[in-house]
């Protein structure tokens, strides 16, 4: 839209078609120019522009001072569960995963998702703009398909669906494969091999465990196109999954992690990236003896590519998406990890592992501009956002929350 | 731990029910205690010896609502002397907080450290200590009797700042049991982390859990309004039993009924020695459960979760009882669909009695942020809430809850000396605790982590 931008910087424009300016913003773009003191981001026709110091405002443009106010990225969660349960603990509103039944990996969160969630909003009047929801255990090892969201108002909008394939390991899956971790692993490589030997056609149906739509669903993970996240602990199992990803050539994407920092220098040199819990210090499961504190920050110190979760009893899956990653990114710089690690690993990281669109998690010029602006520090839970931008248009902040406040609000 | 001597009943029961209840609840005259009572448990918990220490130069919230910027706080034979500035103190140990902060050390009001064991294994799945679950009237536990002084939870709460915590039975029952005050030292018995003299509470569960586990189990009862049934026939049976009981211990019978673990709790209940911390989300559950006391005659300390305490704010004032809150969990079960964010700081601003909780060990380590959550969203719907009166959230108020504010809660002469020196802003996510005072002592301190507990030895990595 740059001719766009050149009519306007000549003559002033209409508000519908005027570009937006913010100024005086402590920008973190998250790409080339870094970050940026006093900053002037431009954004038209949905995208950024540019984010450059003192730079003019175009003729025309919608200005909005940020008053020296930290403006970044809007968030990304790495593996969320938004839309796919309303209240989590009534099974008739929980979609996350299918416990019996015969869909395993071909099992896609894509067909449940609920735009209108009212837990959409408050992800997004968090800061979230974007997110991979991805399926909750399943019968067995392989959970099943991600997607993609963003949240567009009024709720969100699956933007790719089948953009990844779940698969659990390690004690949580074990009773569910017959009692021991090795079986799961066992599934997985037999799956992986039926659904290569069914791309080549040498799949003999006599012989083989697992469904079709399941093989089928395998598909872009054995051709590379989708990574296969595999949730996992304990080294052992992190072990494993380094040998699966060398093995059957795909792209292995850690979950969980909790003992990976033990592992940092073997996931790097396999270029795993590791999705973890930055607030999972103690271990909740004999696979987790190792949990501590400075997890990110020793495996990003190794070159490992990391984002995060907040799991958060399990609240933080699917509630306050939004304030949660942002708190446990405070939390790993709290425990030596350096902030803009952090603060990528919640927004141009995981668009990297994933593969969102071009720019996503970033303020590079031509990125979808999903702009943040805060009162205070992001990574300090306790700040929010004052404007949040979905695809350069200010998102409402208001959700179901804030009505019922307005509604209970102490009379002053 | 000395061997106890061995006593004949009367003389236990008699020396246990001057350490719990205090000199207010001697025997009789005849020399019977009440069973419902005694103390199974007694505490020997002693801190150790430490010297008298100032701490200088901190920015100083004293828990009652006053900040002090470059302040001082002397500390002595385990009491807090003074606070102020320009302390004499020749002698003390002197600590430098400049640039750092000082408050009462946190106080969790609602914690299943010691029951909910780390790690988590297929046994806890089974049969899990966190609450006994053969009887929706489990009345008769004592929660301390079920602790692992050894959990791996107590040492990461004691280095997040918390320096007392209740340990309460879980919420499935609708009587749960009594709750424990618990200082979260290293020890091999829970005994010797109960805080000597610290009053036992109740807990009690309304709503979703009891109803829907009795349904499942085919007993008790099924429904919201059987709960309140269910609890009227309790306390019947309860008032019968303590009649005899006084009978008895006023030597107008000659032989002692039968003790009954369970009704010994609700006797206590009506006596007024043990205060209700029920587990309530619903403004509606609550009014019902309030009223219920009030016919009944037991006392609630406070309603745990409360996630709609801000619909009935003025209620809960009125009524004196504490509202027990997180900053921000919601939406996950249907009575927690209405949650706020500035749930807290609306009780807070009708004049309420309101302080955070963990619920859960990882929670436990964050109290502070959740304050910090809490009073941020307050703050952006326009109320105050400066720094020096959050604090109260997280210590004066739930002490009060407790019970304990003559002791704890509050840096204030006389009262015991738990106190934290944070490493900058209590509230921000990116302080850690340096120091953590109990009684006068330093149970941690930053630069010299402790030990690894039993159960890490010869386990973890190291990187």
């Amino acid at each position: 839209m740059k001719w766009l931008l050149a009519l306007c910087l000549a003559a002033a424009c209409g508000a519908a078609s005027a570009a937006t300016a913010i100024i005086h913003a402590h920008a973190f773009t998250m790409a080339g120019a870094g970050e940026v003191q006093d900053a002037t981001v431009i954004i038209d026709d949905g995208r950024v522009v540019s984010v450059t110091a003192h730079g003019p405002a175009p003729a025309g443009a919608r200005v909005i001072d940020a008053g020296g106010r930290v403006v970044t990225p809007g968030l990304i969660s790495a593996a969320t569960q938004l839309g796919l349960a309303e209240v989590s603990l009534a099974a008739d509103t929980d979609d996350r995963a299918v416990s019996s039944g015969p869909l395993g990996a071909a099992f896609d969160v894509d067909y449940a998702f609920n735009a209108n969630s009212v837990l959409l909003p408050v992800a997004r009047a968090d800061g979230l703009t974007r997110a991979l929801i991805y399926p909750g255990m399943g019968a067995g090892p392989f959970s099943g398909q991600a997607a993609m969201i963003r949240l567009i108002p009024p709720g969100g909008t699956v933007e790719r669906s089948r953009a990844a394939e779940f698969a659990v390991t390690g004690q949580a899956i074990a009773s569910k494969v017959g009692g021991s971790r090795a079986a799961a692993w066992g599934l997985i490589r037999n799956a992986l091999g039926e659904a290569r030997r069914l791309g080549e056609g040498k799949l003999d149906p006599r012989a083989r465990l697992n469904s079709l739509p399941d093989l089928e669903a395998l598909q872009p993970v054995i051709a590379g196109t989708i990574p296969l996240v595999i949730q996992a602990d304990r080294a052992s199992d992190l072990r494993q999954a380094i040998d699966l990803a060398r093995d059957e050539k795909v792209r292995v994407v850690i979950l969980g992690g909790a003992e990976a920092w033990s592992l940092a220098t073997e996931l790097a040199a396999a270029k795993i990236p590791v999705i973890l819990d930055p607030q999972a210090d103690m271990p909740q499961t004999y696979d987790q003896i190792g949990a501590r504190y400075d997890n990110a920050a020793l495996l990003a110190k190794a070159g490992v590519p990391i984002a995060f979760q907040v799991s958060g009893n399990g609240v933080y899956l699917s509630y306050n998406v939004g304030e949660a990653i942002r708190w446990g990114a405070g939390m790993a710089v709290a425990n030596g990890l350096p902030y803009q690690e952090a603060l990528a690993a919640i927004t141009s990281a995981p668009a990297a592992i994933f593969g969102f669109p071009t720019g996503a998690g970033t303020l590079a010029p031509g990125a979808d501009a999903d702009v943040v602006i805060w009162d205070g520090d992001p990574l300090e839970p306790a700040s929010a956002p004052t404007a949040v931008f979905v695809g350069g248009e200010p998102a409402p902040l208001i959700t179901r929350q804030t009505l019922l406040r307005d509604r209970y609000a102490p009379r002053r | 731990m000395p061997r106890a001597r061995r006593l004949g009943r009367p003389a236990l029961l008699a020396a246990m029910a001057a350490l719990v209840a205090g000199p207010a609840l001697a025997a009789a005259a005849n020399g019977r205690v009440a069973p419902y009572l005694a103390d199974l448990f007694p505490s020997t918990y002693t801190p150790p010896a430490a010297p008298e220490t100032l701490i200088v130069h901190a920015i100083v919230l004293d828990g009652a609502g006053h900040r002090l910027d470059d302040g001082q706080v002397l500390m002595g034979s385990g009491k807090i002397i003074a606070i102020g500035h320009d302390l004499k103190a020749p002698g003390a140990r002197l600590i430098d907080a400049r640039g750092r902060w000082v408050t009462p050390g946190i106080i969790d009001i609602h914690s299943h450290d010691g029951t909910y064991h780390l790690p988590q294994t297929a046994i806890d799945a089974e049969a899990s200590d966190v609450a006994e679950l053969s009887d929706p009237n489990t009345a008769g536990v004592w929660i301390e009797s079920g602790i692992d002084a050894e959990d791996l939870a107590f040492a990461h709460a004691l280095a997040s700042g918390v320096t007392t915590l209740q340990v309460l039975p879980g919420s499935t029952p609708v009587f749960g049991g009594r709750t424990v005050v618990l200082h979260p030292v290293p020890a091999l018995t829970v005994q010797a982390m109960k805080m000597p003299g610290a009053p036992q509470g109740e807990k009690m569960a309304c709503g979703e859990n009891p109803k829907t586990y009795d349904v499942e189990k085919g007993r008790g009862p099924t429904s919201a309004a059987g709960e309140v049934t269910f609890i009227r026939d309790a306390f019947a049976k309860a008032r019968t039993y303590k009649a005899k009981w006084d009978r008895y211990l006023a030597g107008e019978t000659a032989d002692a009924p039968e003790d009954d673990p369970r009704l010994d709790t609700l006797a206590a209940m009506l006596e007024g020695k043990i205060a209700a911390h029920i587990h309530c989300y619903r403004a509606s559950e609550m009014a019902i459960w309030l009223d219920l006391a009030r016919d009944i005659g037991f006392r609630i300390a406070a309603f745990h979760h409360a996630v709609e305490g801000y619909k009935i704010a003025p209620l809960l004032v009125s009524r004196g009882v504490c509202a027990v809150v997180w900053s921000d969990w919601w939406g996950f079960k249907v009575e927690a669909v209405d949650g706020i964010r500035e749930n807290a700081a609306f009780i807070d601003a009708a004049g309420g009695c309101v302080m955070m909780h963990s619920d859960g060990p990882f929670l436990g380590q964050w109290l502070n942020v959740e304050a910090g959550k809490a009073a941020a969203a307050g703050r952006r719907a326009g109320l105050a809430l400066p720094p020096e009166h959050v604090i109260a959230w997280l210590t004066s108020n739930p002490a009060k809850a407790m019970g304990l504010a003559d002791r704890i809660g509050a840096l204030a002469p006389g009262l015991d000396a738990d106190l934290v020196v944070w490493s900058g802003d209590p509230f921000s996510v990116y302080t850690h605790a340096d120091l953590v005072f109990i009684d006068g002592a330093v149970r941690f301190d930053r630069s010299q982590p402790p030990p690894a507990p039993d159960f890490q030895l010869g386990r973890a990595p190291t990187p």
